[in-house]
């Protein structure tokens, strides 16, 4: 009986300890990278996944939507072509997917969100080199943060690349309205989904058109995703392929309890408040503007409103014709493409 | 209060005034000499603990009985005896996500048990441990301040997380494998982020009394 006892017990240690090893163990071989190291920052522990081929020092760094979306939410076909070429580094930003830490809500501010990207950049260089560079990608809320980023300290970065971006969260609730009411006209006149369209009529008049709350922006938000639904529904915009993002890689409980905890503390300071339009033009490194044609979330104004605000001389605006909010997922290739070829010429 | 509902309530009331005194009247209760060994009562448990499709692992405990007494009843004419127990209890447990390396951390917690018997063995019981650590372990890590970028030592955070178990479970009276349980837990991590964290997760184990003789 002891004999088997300690037997177990061996077994038992011996199990733990490949556990932690494997808990700690990252690769770091440049060519093919995948790493994943935490940044503390003022309060926060915060997952960077470095993934790709990093031969050049070159890390794309990506700011993930929401505010309380996932890092790795981006991988997918498009993602696996830029990494093939590049490091990516999939950044799960303070209070989101797996962060960790202990600070008071108060603390939690744009302005503090955008110093952990910059010290996300320092660990980097840390980690493979001073020499190592960057560009920035930000899709939907990091549309917001990527400029909150540059205009503290630009100089760190290449270019900047804005996906489907909300640099101006102040006036999304009205843009909101025209839009639907725009794209609701057009798809009735073209027979589709006409009782979906005309129903987007109904909710437009269940809303204030004069004053932004709350609600009013959340429901006319989940409205634009039904809209997006109906739009690939009936094959006007191309289906999203499935992402890489394994059931595994987050725990959803946690990720759901921290996206709701950070979109109540943030919500207030975002939506209706704030804005970035004006201080575009002080963001002058190369920029490239990729966006869905059909983008109901951050609809396709802002794409313009971006590319005529920055103070880039070196921009590019890039319409997908058959995406919506998330072209990476929906026109993966052309988006690979683009990514690719702005890296190529300005690193 | 409105009178058509106040004449239902009152009529529960009453109802359960009677009923109860019906079932007290019908009820023994009768407290168990314990035995005096400290090993006679405690039983050591090993399970595994998880989420199933995140973060799994293992964790070990004891328990030591407390207080103990047998409750015999009369329902429908016949008689049933449970055995209830009071019993101190602690565990150390061990989890990790194989697949992100973001969710990897150790705990420890301390409460008391309440668990009921029936003479088949079959066995519900609550678990309550409002004394709770819970000790995050994190792969690579970097702290910036200001310009300064320095390698943590033994990164992770400290958090107070006090749990609530409920369970069932099945007892094997007088083997060294003195049962089974299956339970479903709750944790509450503070302060996490800038609030906290409640998170759910599965055990499933077997407890040991190697005091017993029969294997």
């Amino acid at each position: 009986m002891k004999q088997s006892l300690t037997g177990n017990i061996k077994i038992g240690f011996l199990a733990i300890v490949t556990l932690l090893v494997n808990a700690c163990s990252n690769d770091h071989t440049l060519s093919n990278l995948d790493a994943t190291v935490f940044v503390r920052h003022k309060g926060a522990d915060m997952p960077a996944y470095i993934k790709g081929n990093a031969n050049e020092k070159i890390f794309l760094i990506t700011l993930h939507g929401g505010p309380g979306g996932l890092g790795l939410g981006f991988r997918g076909n498009a993602f696996n072509q830029i990494e093939d070429n590049y490091g990516v580094v999939y950044f799960d930003q303070r209070g989101s997917g797996m962060s960790q830490g202990n600070y008071s809500e108060d603390d939690v501010t744009i302005d503090l969100m955008a110093e952990d990207v910059l010290a996300l950049v320092k660990v980097i260089k840390r980690m493979y080199g001073n020499d190592s560079r960057f560009f920035l990608l930000g899709h939907s809320w990091g549309g917001a943060l990527g400029p909150a980023t540059l205009l503290k300290e630009q100089s760190e970065f290449l270019g900047w690349i804005n996906v489907d971006g909300s640099h101006n969260p102040k006036d999304l609730y009205f843009e909101y309205i025209r839009n639907f009411e725009r794209v609701a006209e057009a798809q009735i006149e073209l027979g589709n989904s006409v009782p979906f369209w005309e129903s987007v009529y109904d909710e437009l008049d269940k809303v204030d058109r004069t004053t932004v709350s709350l609600e009013d922006f959340n429901r006319l938000n989940i409205l634009a995703f039904d809209a997006e639904d109906s739009l690939k529904k009936d094959d006007f915009i191309n289906g999203s392929e499935n992402g890489n993002l394994k059931v595994s890689d987050y725990n959803i409980l946690t990720f759901i309890w921290n996206l709701l905890k950070i979109q109540s503390i943030l919500d207030d300071d975002i939506i209706g408040e704030l804005s970035f339009t004006e201080q575009l033009s002080e963001i002058t490194i190369p920029s490239l503007i990729l966006w869905g044609r059909y983008d109901m979330v951050v609809p396709e104004f802002y794409a313009q409103q971006a590319f005529d605000n920055l103070g880039a001389s070196d921009k590019k605006l890039v319409f997908f014709e058959r995406s919506g909010h998330s072209p990476m997922f929906t026109e993966p290739n052309r988006f690979a493409d683009e990514v690719l070829q702005f890296i190529n010429q300005n690193k | 209060m409105n009178r058509k509902l106040l004449l239902p309530l009152l009529c529960l009331l009453q109802f359960t005034c009677y009923t109860y005194g019906q079932n007290k009247s019908k009820k023994q209760v009768k407290n168990t000499q314990l035995p005096e060994h400290f090993w006679d009562r405690t039983e050591v448990k090993v399970g595994l603990v998880g989420t199933v499709f995140w973060n799994n692992g293992l964790s070990v405990g004891a328990e030591y009985l407390w207080k103990e007494n047998k409750k015999t009843k009369t329902r429908r004419g016949k008689e049933r005896t449970n055995t209830h127990q009071f019993l101190f209890n602690g565990n150390l447990g061990f989890v990790t996500n194989f697949s992100s390396k973001t969710d990897t951390g150790a705990y420890t917690n301390y409460g008391l048990t309440w668990r009921r018997t029936n003479k088949k063995g079959k066995q519900f019981h609550i678990e309550l441990n409002p004394l709770g650590y819970y000790r995050s372990f994190l792969p690579e890590t970097y702290e910036v301040m200001g310009d300064e970028v320095d390698k943590v030592f033994l990164p992770g955070r400290g958090y107070y997380a006090p749990s609530l178990s409920v369970g069932i479970g099945r007892q094997r009276k007088g083997k060294v494998r003195s049962g089974s349980y299956f339970n479903i837990n709750y944790t509450m991590i503070t302060p996490y982020n800038s609030g906290a964290l409640p998170t759910f997760s599965f055990q499933y184990g077997f407890r040991f009394n190697f005091k017993n003789k029969k294997q």
